[in-house]
């Protein structure tokens, strides 16, 4: 009975480690053509941490689009498609070339004209007035006018349980002024109200849509022509679009697929044509591959390392200096980000929101033996070791930050245990918003008020790390309501300071957004967030 | 073959010439080419797990980020990681915490399993039921869900992956430990010993478990080499160990993402897992023949 049972398991077993040792032989096999890259070690370390988003593209496109092909670009999978309910990259491309947003934002953060012509404020910021553009036609046929932009707002801030419900509680009243004209009041001024404008979800809908699920009518440069669910969704040209001369191509599709890498896959096989989702080492791969042109700009989110200021350890201001001397941001962003993105110095308000950012406040020296004093000062050596458990979620270049941090931690004398967490853990009860030390990855915001507002004021929704400094609470608060810029400029360059030399967080690197794309294509301009890029004035290279 | 005797039943309950007997054993692993070569394996990681951090070029988290993403050199034997640490190193240390942790549960279930399986052959009745429906119950499950459930159950820690390896090993020592008991309870010496008036305690280890012994080396030799891919496997999968740990498991998941370009930080933690459970499987496979008689 014993002397059957051992041979099969032993067959299976054997069997399946053959398995093993095969797959991985493959998978080895495979990567060994690219070995080149990986030899020059963290290449562009002398990172661009310029305000502008610049392009790593290695030549510049020459030859100005010309019109026409149909452009296949790799997306997640979308779920929803009514623009109050937006979220991700895929879902918002396709509403954003369906639809059109009232103002629009451009790949430098900077508010642009798009059915609002032009505009003007008064009554110190309480009131601001759009003029629309003329000759705008829905896909249906019918006339675009700002009864429409009336109802899709009324809309966005009434339907309970939105983040626009929050976003616009501050708007009084919106009213139609003219056939063109719309005027919205505020109850309190808001220096950002135009970037709120702007939100994903503030697609203009037209006035009475029943169902936007199943409904494509916007007024944007592509109609929809065809949509199946989990395989694609196919977009072609609007022939009457407002803006003369866009969109450039005949149609956009957009492919959904689960996963990145069969994405770059596709790309590298001619399948598709744009990516804009892939890991550090694909895109890297990607770089050397001919007739693929490749985009690498710095964005505005990060990963915030935070400790919670309002008990023991993190309560002593010693402690929150020490672990911030004790930290190496530049090897920390060469090593886990590879140089890609921006190097970070513990404030949200990075180097790409332009004068907002200070660059005379120096990144701070690493010096281990102070932080080691400090810690000596705080009650904290070698008997009585300062430990703590490094809370982070299980995605992104996270637990490399951890196991960094650790090792950097650790010549000072702290002691890390790292909990590497799902998502779902980190993020539910007792997770982020309790624990002591953990890492939390925050997306990119056109505008940094939203960081403060949410994260770091006092009562901030999601005050992780428990910060509560009346002076800056005092300047937060400022900044969101003053309109002067200049003023604005000063108070964020003081919060910065406030964060850099006080605040419980380290903020080691801004993330990079990359995309690909076939260079029989031209004139991509890729925004931090992804889903945001405009495609209108893509089109087939020239030559 | 002098082991074919030394292995023998009948006369276990003296032990005349023990010494030589554990040596002729031990030369038994030599003993085919195929077992000599699986019992080389073993040695040869069991060697690593207790010297790997004397041998070992840096330390198991030391991180030189100037070394980073290197190919293996002279300097570096298996390369680096994405972090710039040398995987060689890691796989050195990691051998002490796989071998550690997959040998101790190993002999914590046989010690278990074979008091329990002992307990309910030769007691029957309705211990024996109880113990075996509840086995019954735990081997239903897939060993590698039951870990995992039991994982979501205890939290993680270095001690909940030597207990999960306790819980899902014991119940099959258990059976195989049993099967053995109920035969050789029905044998003459079992019945002498009875009449003699022995105490069941004495007759169940004295009597019987040196009867049980020869399968349950075997069995306990197969569990260990399942025990060491079980605890690679949830250090694959995150919940047995926490980063930055060197468990060849975590290697290979933390390598993952990096294949394309550092292969190397990937095929050679793999490998190792590969190796050294081929190693054991065919060690236990040549423990197997000799024991039980087969050629």
């Amino acid at each position: 009975m014993l002397g059957t049972r051992f041979p099969i398991h032993n067959k299976r077993l054997v069997g399946l480690l053959i398995l093993l040792i095969f797959s991985l032989l493959i998978v080895s096999c495979g990567g060994t053509t690219q070995e080149s890259t990986s030899e020059d070690v963290a290449q562009p370390a002398e990172a661009e941490t310029s305000g502008s988003a610049e392009v790593e593209s290695a030549e510049e496109p020459s030859a100005p689009a010309v019109d026409g092909g149909t452009l296949r670009v790799a997306m997640q999978p979308i779920v929803n498609i009514d623009p109050i309910a937006i979220s991700s990259d895929s879902e918002v491309l396709v509403a954003n070339h369906v639809y059109d947003y009232l103002i629009d934002i451009d790949a430098q953060s900077k508010i642009v004209p798009r059915l609002a012509t032009k505009w003007s404020t008064a009554d110190g910021g309480l009131t601001y007035v759009f003029q629309l553009a003329d000759g705008v036609k829905w896909h249906d046929g019918s006339d675009f006018s700002a009864a429409d932009v009336v109802w899709t707002f009324e809309r966005l801030r009434s339907t309970e349980g939105t983040p626009t419900a929050d976003l616009y509680n501050n708007i009084a009243s919106i009213e139609q002024t003219g056939d063109l004209e719309v005027t919205f009041k505020l109850s309190e001024p808001n220096s950002f109200f135009l970037y709120d404008l702007s939100d994903n979800h503030a697609l203009i809908l037209k006035e009475g849509t029943e169902d936007a699920h199943t409904n494509f009518n916007g007024t944007g440069p592509f109609k929809v022509e065809n949509y199946s669910p989990e395989d694609r969704i196919s977009l072609v040209a609007n022939e009457d679009y407002f803006i003369e001369g866009q969109p450039k191509l005949d149609g956009i599709d957009i492919i959904f697929f689960n996963d990145d890498s069969a994405a770059v896959d596709a790309l590298t096989g001619g399948q598709i044509d744009l990516a804009m989702r892939m890991p550090t080492a694909l895109f890297q791969t990607l770089e050397e591959t001919p007739g693929i042109r490749t985009f690498s700009i710095p964005t505005n989110g990060f990963d915030l390392v935070r400790l919670r200021s309002d008990r023991e350890p993190g309560n002593n201001p010693l402690v929150i200096q020490a672990l911030k001397l004790a930290t190496d941001r530049e090897a920390i962003f060469n090593v886990v980000q590879q140089g890609y993105g921006a190097l970070g110095n513990d404030t949200p308000i990075g180097p790409l929101y332009g004068d907002y950012f200070d660059p005379s406040i120096a990144p701070l020296e690493r010096d281990v033996e102070t932080a080691r004093a400090l810690l000596a000062d705080a009650g904290y050596d070698e008997n009585n070791p300062l430990s703590l458990t490094l809370h982070t979620p299980d995605t992104g270049g996270r637990p490399d930050l951890a196991a960094v941090l650790k090792e950097q931690w650790a010549e000072a004398g702290v002691e890390i245990e790292i909990s590497v967490e799902p998502e779902s853990v980190y993020y539910g009860d007792d997770g982020w918003l309790e624990v002591d030390l953990g890492i939390t990855g925050w997306g990119s915001r056109p505008y940094p008020q939203f960081y403060l507002d949410t994260m770091l004021v006092s009562d901030a929704k999601w005050n992780e790390s428990h910060f509560s400094d009346e002076e800056f609470d005092q300047l937060a608060a400022e900044a969101a309501k003053t309109l002067d810029d200049g003023r604005r400029v000063s108070l964020y360059r003081q919060m910065e300071r406030i964060l850099v030399d006080r605040g419980p967080i380290l903020v080691p690197y801004f993330f990079a957004q990359f995309a690909a794309i076939n260079d029989q294509f031209t004139g991509l301009d890729l925004k931090a967030f992804a889903g945001r890029t405009d495609l209108r004035e893509v089109g087939l290279s020239g030559s | 073959m002098t082991v074919t005797q030394s292995s023998s039943p009948a006369n276990s309950g003296v032990a005349p010439g023990r010494g030589r007997r554990l040596l002729s054993s031990f030369r038994v692993l030599f003993d085919r080419p195929v077992t000599a070569f699986g019992t080389s394996i073993f040695l040869l990681f069991l060697f690593l797990a207790v010297a790997g951090p004397w041998l070992a070029p840096y330390g198991s988290n030391e991180q030189i980020y100037s070394d980073a993403r290197q190919p293996p050199s002279l300097a570096h034997w298996f390369g680096t990681d994405q972090l710039g640490r040398d995987v060689f190193s890691r796989i050195l240390y990691g051998s002490r915490e796989v071998l550690f942790e997959a040998g101790l549960g190993t002999l914590m279930a046989l010690f278990l399993g074979m008091t329990l399986g002992l307990i309910a052959g030769y007691r029957r009745g309705w211990i024996d039921e109880l113990l075996m429906r509840f086995f019954d119950s735990l081997l239903a499950l897939p060993a590698l869900l039951l870990a995992l459930l039991l994982l979501g159950t205890i939290g993680r820690s270095r001690y909940s992956v030597l207990i999960v390896i306790v819980i899902v090993y014991t119940p099959i020592i258990a059976r195989v430990a049993r099967s053995v008991v109920l035969s050789v309870r029905e044998k003459a010496f079992v019945e002498a010993a009875q009449i003699q008036g022995e105490s069941s305690l004495h007759i169940m280890f004295r009597e019987i478990l040196p009867s049980v012994m020869p399968a349950l080396t075997v069995e306990g030799a197969l569990r260990f080499s399942y025990a060491i891919f079980l605890v690679a496997s949830l250090g694959f999968l995150g919940v047995g160990v926490q980063p930055p740990s060197p468990n060849w498991g975590l290697l290979v998941s933390e390598a993952r993402p990096h294949a394309a370009q550092l292969p190397w930080s990937l095929f050679f933690p793999a490998a190792a897992i590969a190796l050294v459970v081929i190693g054991v499987n065919l060690m236990a496979d040549g423990i197997k023949r000799i024991l039980m008689g087969e050629r």
